[in-house]
C-alpha cells in the first residue's frame, strides 16, 4: 500500500467512524458478477424492493424480520455534482414491465447510485432519538472489465505467458486459431509497426469474442476488449499477447500499451470504485456455466478466484483500515431457471464453483456465504414427462416468441459433476419474458431468495 | 449419466402467445391492513350522552313548540322561531366542528398516498389541501401535468417551506411570550396554566397556517398528533433541559439566573412545539 493509499484509507476509515457515531453510516456494496451474471437486473430489483420494503410492502421478509421492522423509510439519494451516469433502475423496470418486455442491454459503462434506509434505533428508546440513516453505494459496470482487476499484479510478460498458454489448450485454441497461427508466422523481433499492432489486436479481440459467445467461457482478459466502453477502441488497446520471445519493437510497443491500459483502468476504474467498499455480493451464472460445458464450468471457477485474488484478498493493514469487506456473499442467479428442490443444489454448487474465492476472502477475515438467487423470478414449478419418467420442471413464456414452454434444466448436481456428466452435451437456456410487473414498482418486484441475500449482507448493519 | 433425461425445452401447443405469469406478488407484499379500531368506549359514551342530550332537548322543544302552539298561535310561532335559531346555532357550531375535523383527514389521505405510491390519489388529495389553503398563501398551482416527484417537490419549495418559517416565527413569539412569563409568574402552577393556554393556541395558530380550522374536536384531534410527532423530538428537549439545568445549578449561577432557567426550557419547549405541530399539520412527510 503506497503512502498516498494509506493516507486516504486513514482519512475514509476516520470519516467511517464519525459516521457510525452521528447514526449515518456509509456502507459502499459491492455487486462484483462476470458479465452476464445479472448485475443490472439484480441491482434494479435490489433498489425496487427495497425502496417498496420502505413504503410498508413486506416484499423483503428475511430482512425485515432480521431488522426487527425498523426499516422506516428508502430512497433514492438525491444527485449531486458526480461525473459519473446515475443509475437509472426506473428506465430499467419500465422496459421490464414494458409490453413486449426488454431485458437491460449489456452494461456498456459506470453508472453509480446511493439508497438511503432510514431505521429505528435498536435501543429501548429508539422511538425517540431521531433515526438512524445508512446509505448504501451502489455501482454498475460493464461485467467484463472486472477480469482486468487480476492483471494489475502481473506485468506484460507474465500476462502473455499464462494467457497464451491457456489459449493454446481446450475449446480456446479452436476460438483462436487464426491469432495463434498470426503470432506463430510473427518474427520474434517484429518491428513497432502500427498495422502488425492493430492485426494482432483485432484477431485476438475476435478470439475473446468467440470463446465468449460461442463456448460461454469468462475468464478472457482485457476487459476493454470484449466491452470497450464509452470511449471505444482507442489506440491504447492496440497490443495483444506475445510469446515469451519476443524481443523486438512490437513487444516494446505492446508492453508500453499493456502498462498504460492498466494505469488508465486503474485510474478509471479500480481506484475510484474497487479500493475500498463494506460489502460484497459476487453474482455468478453458475447453471450458465454448467450449460455451457466442462471447460466454461472450470473457467468460470478460475475467473472468480482470480477476482477475488484482488478484491477479497486484503491484507492487515487494510483490514484494520476497514479497506476489506467484512463480508462477502457469492449468489447463483437465475435461480428460478431450476425448480425449487434443486435451489439447495444450485447454491452447493455455487459453493464449489467459488472455492478459490471464498478461500481468498475468508484468509482476509471476511465471513463468507453462499445463495441461489433470482433477482425477478419469472418461472413456476412444473412437471414434465420425460421418457416415460416424471420430473421436475419450471414453466415460463419465452422471450423471443411469447409461447409458453416447460423447461427441464437437467440434473443440478451439488459439487462439480463427474466426469460422465459432460456427456449430455451443451444446453442454452432460453430467455423469459419478466412476469407482470408494475413500471411504477409500487410492489417491487417479484424475486427468490433476495431477501435472505440482503439479510445475511447488510442486516447487521440496520 | 445415461437414462437420465437430458435439458430440453418443450413447447406448448399452438403457437399462441401465452400470457405473461402472474404471480399475484401485489397481493402478497401488500402491508398487513392494522384491524380498524372502531369507536373507543369514551367515544360511545360520549356521543350516546350527546345524542340523548341533544335528542332529548329536540323532543322536549318540539311538546313545548306544540303546548305553545295549544294557547295561543302567536305564541306557538314564536317560540318555534326562538327554538329554531337556537338549534341553528347549535348545529351549525356542530357543523364547523365536524368540517374542522374532517380537514385533518386531507393530510392522512394525502400522507397515506405517498406511502402506498399512489400518485393519482396523492394528486387529488394535493388539489383537496391545496383548496383549503388560507388566502395570501403561495400555492404551487395545477399539479396535473407534472411528474409526482416534481409536483412534491413544488408543493414544498413553494408552500410547505414558508410555513414551516412562519410556524418556525410563531414558535419565537410564544417563546418570549412563555419566557417572560415563566419569569415573572408568582406559582408554578400558573405557569403550567399559561403554558398549557399558550401552547394550545400555539397549536392551533400553526394549524391555521396550514389551512386547517380545528374547533374543539379537531384540537384536540390535532394535539394527540403533535405528541406523537413530539415524541422525536422529546429526547433533545430532555437532554437540553439536563444541561442548561445543570449549568445554571451552581450556587452562583442561580443567583445570577434565579427562575430564568426554567423560562428557557419552557420557550425551548414552546418553539419544539411549534415544530412539532407543523410536522404534524404537513401535507407530506418531511
Amino acid at each position: 500500500m503506497d503512502p498516498l493509499s494509506l493516507l486516504r484509507g486513514l482519512l475514509d476509515t476516520t470519516e467511517d467512524a464519525a459516521r457510525a457515531l452521528v447514526g449515518r453510516e456509509r456502507i459502499r456494496l459491492a455487486v462484483t458478477g462476470l458479465s452476464r451474471a445479472g448485475k443490472t437486473v439484480f441491482l434494479t430489483s435490489l433498489i425496487a424492493n427495497l425502496i417498496a420494503a420502505g413504503r410498508g410492502a413486506r416484499t423483503l421478509p428475511a430482512l425485515s424480520d432480521a431488522t426487527g421492522g425498523r426499516i422506516r423509510r428508502v430512497f433514492v439519494v438525491p444527485a449531486g455534482t458526480e461525473t459519473v451516469p446515475r443509475f437509472d433502475p426506473e428506465a430499467h423496470l419500465g422496459a421490464l414491465a414494458a409490453d413486449p418486455p426488454r431485458w437491460p442491454e449489456r452494461t456498456e459503462d459506470f453508472s453509480t447510485l446511493s439508497i438511503a434506509i432510514d431505521v429505528e434505533r435498536r435501543t429501548s428508546l429508539g422511538g425517540l432519538l431521531p433515526e438512524r440513516r445508512l446509505t448504501l453505494d451502489l455501482i454498475d459496470y460493464p461485467g467484463e472489465w472486472l477480469l482486468d482487476l487480476p492483471m494489475l499484479r502481473q506485468d506484460y510478460a507474465t500476462w502473455s505467458g499464462e494467457t497464451l498458454a491457456r489459449f493454446r489448450r481446450g475449446v480456446r485454441a479452436a476460438a483462436a486459431a487464426e491469432f495463434l497461427a498470426f503470432l506463430d508466422a510473427l518474427p520474434a523481433d517484429a518491428p513497432a509497426e502500427d498495422a502488425l499492432a492493430k492485426r494482432g489486436y483485432t484477431l485476438y479481440r475476435d478470439a475473446l469474442r468467440a470463446c465468449r459467445d460461442a463456448h460461454g467461457l469468462r475468464f478472457l482478459q482485457p476487459g476493454r476488449f470484449l466491452n470497450p466502453g464509452p470511449r471505444g477502441e482507442a489506440p491504447l488497446l492496440w497490443f495483444f499477447p506475445l510469446p515469451e520471445g519476443a524481443r523486438g519493437g512490437l513487444a516494446d510497443l505492446c508492453a508500453r500499451r499493456y502498462a498504460a491500459y492498466l494505469d488508465d483502468q486503474r485510474s478509471t476504474f479500480l481506484d475510484p470504485y474497487f479500493s475500498r467498499f463494506h460489502r460484497q455480493v459476487v453474482l455468478v451464472d453458475v447453471l450458465g456455466a454448467l450449460h455451457a460445458g466442462e471447460e466454461a464450468f472450470r473457467d468460470t471457477g478460475d475467473a472468480l478466484a482470480a477476482v477475488a485474488s484482488i478484491i477479497s484478498g486484503a491484507n492487515w493493514l487494510e483490514r484494520l483500515l476497514g479497506a476489506a469487506p467484512t463480508r462477502v456473499a457469492f449468489a447463483a442467479t437465475k435461480a428460478d431457471h431450476v425448480p425449487t428442490r434443486a435451489r439447495d443444489a444450485l447454491a452447493a454448487l455455487v459453493e464449489h464453483i467459488a472455492f478459490g474465492a471464498r478461500g481468498r476472502a475468508a484468509q482476509s477475515g471476511a465471513a463468507v456465504s453462499c445463495h441461489a438467487v433470482a433477482a425477478v423470478r419469472c418461472t413456476e414449478d412444473a412437471v414434465a414427462r420425460l421418457e416415460g419418467q416424471a420430473v421436475a420442471a419450471v414453466r415460463g413464456v419465452l422471450l423471443q416468441d411469447g409461447r409458453g414452454a416447460t423447461i427441464y434444466p437437467g440434473e443440478v448436481p451439488m459439487k462439480p459433476p463427474e466426469p460422465d456428466f459432460w456427456d449430455a452435451g451443451l444446453f442454452t437456456m432460453p430467455e423469459f419474458r419478466p412476469p407482470r410487473l408494475d413500471p411504477a414498482g409500487t410492489s417491487g418486484m417479484p424475486h427468490l431468495g433476495l431477501d435472505a441475500l440482503l439479510a445475511w449482507l447488510i442486516g447487521d448493519l440496520l | 449419466m445415461s437414462g437420465r433425461p437430458t435439458p430440453r425445452v418443450i413447447l406448448d401447443e399452438g403457437t399462441a402467445p401465452a400470457p405473461r405469469l402472474d404471480f399475484g406478488w401485489e397481493v402478497q407484499v401488500a402491508p398487513p391492513v392494522p384491524p380498524a379500531r372502531g369507536w373507543s368506549t369514551m367515544a360511545l359514551i360520549g356521543l350516546g350522552a350527546a345524542v340523548l342530550v341533544l335528542g332529548f332537548s329536540l323532543l322536549e322543544a318540539g311538546n313545548f313548540v306544540a303546548a305553545q302552539f295549544a294557547q295561543a298561535a302567536w305564541l306557538g310561532w314564536l317560540t318555534l322561531a326562538v327554538a329554531t335559531a337556537g338549534f341553528g346555532l347549535v348545529f351549525v357550531a356542530i357543523g364547523r366542528e365536524l368540517r374542522g375535523y374532517l380537514a385533518l383527514g386531507t393530510v392522512d389521505r394525502a400522507r397515506a398516498a405517498v406511502a402506498r405510491g399512489d400518485p393519482a390519489a396523492l394528486r387529488s388529495a394535493l388539489a383537496a389541501w391545496q383548496a383549503g389553503l388560507p388566502e395570501g398563501r403561495a400555492k404551487p398551482g395545477d399539479l396535473g401535468n407534472m411528474p409526482i416527484n416534481a409536483a412534491c417537490a413544488l408543493v414544498e419549495a413553494k408552500t410547505l417551506a414558508p410555513i414551516a418559517q412562519d410556524a418556525a416565527a410563531l414558535g419565537r413569539a410564544a417563546a418570549v411570550q412563555a419566557f417572560a412569563v415563566t419569569a415573572v409568574s408568582p406559582s408554578p402552577a400558573l405557569d403550567a396554566l399559561v403554558f398549557g393556554w399558550r401552547g394550545i393556541r400555539l397549536v392551533r395558530q400553526v394549524a391555521a397556517l396550514h389551512g386547517f380550522r380545528p374547533g374543539i374536536a379537531g384540537t384536540v384531534s390535532l394535539l394527540r398528533r403533535v405528541a406523537v410527532d413530539a415524541a422525536t423530538v422529546a429526547a433533545t428537549d430532555v437532554a437540553v433541559d439536563a444541561a442548561v439545568r445543570g449549568l445554571l445549578s451552581s450556587r452562583l449561577a442561580e443567583h445570577v439566573a434565579g427562575e430564568a432557567a426554567a423560562g428557557a426550557v419552557a420557550a425551548r419547549r414552546m418553539m419544539l412545539l411549534a415544530r412539532a405541530a407543523d410536522e404534524a399539520c404537513r401535507v407530506l412527510p418531511r
